[in-house]
């Protein structure tokens, strides 16, 4: 009778679920809306190694239809757990399948496979929610485009790798939509935007 | 049709028989929320779609869609606990949650004579009265036989 059993790791996720879903994913689309501005995300109840804005976005948009894609770092039971339990969503091995993908900052070196979506489809790509320990103490880097009233400047914390990897993926419309999360908050970065890496337009 | 784990097959009998109690749960709400829990998955209302078969037999068709509750629940040492009952009652839905998780534990065969046999009792009792008093308008045709010949 007392088997272990995945649901010997559910834990409660959001307090109130439809009004902190609403205010996650309202909160999203304004990061999205706005790139390179934080924006809280702080409604959910975090899991070990999985922070609460990162668990946030996945409540906020996650269900039956949204195939997740899981770094290995996520890969435990009680997120695999949790998620199939409060989302719902199917967590797929292949990373071509994927609609969603859960990575932190390890995997950002190679974001090949990921689907970029199609001329005629392109909102059908993988959206990015990256997870890192900060969204403030990188190197600044200069963000334009849509949203973007002249230049914003944003200091994510990450691996020059990432942002030729997001290059190598942009063919627009094609390309591939992010959100970084750490704590309680989360940055948009939509495939629209245009970083300038040291006088250079990288993507 | 019974399952062929039997553990599964009890938690089902009792789930069904927590799921039909309605308002006889009420006596043991002291009982049930003695212990220490958390809410999974807070009660819910949502719809469900019901299928059946004219007269038991048949291929199964759309009969229309029921409004169900249901809850997860999880006790201080881990076990959880499920509901699904008809109807909007959140309060029951929780209290049925819980005594599918005090029914996993180790004080299972306590929980199973408190509370699950004294129901299963009522509920059987009720549907035989009720299937008494639906006998009495039960009408039986036969035919005289015909003068004609």
């Amino acid at each position: 009778m007392n088997t272990p059993h995945s649901s010997h790791w559910l834990q409660p996720a959001f307090d109130a679920p439809v009004l902190d879903a609403q205010v996650s994913f309202r909160a999203a689309l304004g990061a999205l809306a706005e790139p390179g501005s934080s924006r809280p995300m702080d409604r959910a109840h975090a899991l070990p190694g999985l922070a609460a804005a990162t668990y946030g976005l996945c409540l906020a948009f996650l269900d039956s239809d949204t195939p997740l894609w899981l770094a290995p770092c996520f890969d435990t039971p009680e997120i695999r757990a949790n998620l199939s339990f409060h989302c719902g969503c199917p967590i797929v091995a292949e990373r071509e399948v994927a609609l969603f993908a859960l990575l932190d900052e390890s995997e950002l070196g190679d974001l090949s496979d990921f689907d970029n979506g199609s001329e005629r489809y392109p909102d059908q790509s993988c959206t990015l929610l990256i997870q890192l320990a900060d969204l403030h103490n990188g190197m600044p880097l200069r963000w334009r485009g849509p949203g973007i009233k002249d230049v914003r400047s944003v200091s994510l914390p990450l691996p020059a790798g990432f942002w030729h990897q997001r290059q190598a993926r942009s063919a627009f419309p094609r390309g591939l939509d992010c959100f970084f999360a750490a704590g309680g908050e989360v940055i948009g970065l939509p495939r629209s935007t245009r970083v300038l890496i040291e006088t250079e337009e990288a993507a | 049709m019974k399952h062929p784990d039997p553990n599964t097959a009890a938690r089902q009998r009792w789930m069904g028989v927590l799921a039909r109690a309605g308002q006889a749960l009420d006596a043991h709400e002291a009982a049930l929320k003695d212990s220490a829990y958390q809410v999974i998955r807070a009660p819910e209302v949502g719809m469900t779609l019901m299928r059946g078969r004219m007269g038991g037999t048949g291929s199964a068709f759309n009969v229309g869609e029921m409004t169900v509750t249901r809850c997860v629940v999880r006790l201080a040492d881990g076990r959880t606990g499920y509901s699904y009952l008809a109807g909007r009652d959140k309060r029951r839905a929780e209290l049925a949650a819980l005594a599918d998780a005090h029914l996993q534990g180790d004080d299972q065969r306590r929980w199973l004579s408190d509370l699950i046999e004294p129901l299963a009792l009522q509920q059987r009792d009720q549907r035989a009265a009720r299937a008494a008093r639906t006998a009495t308008t039960q009408v039986e045709f036969f035919t005289l036989v015909r003068g004609e010949d």
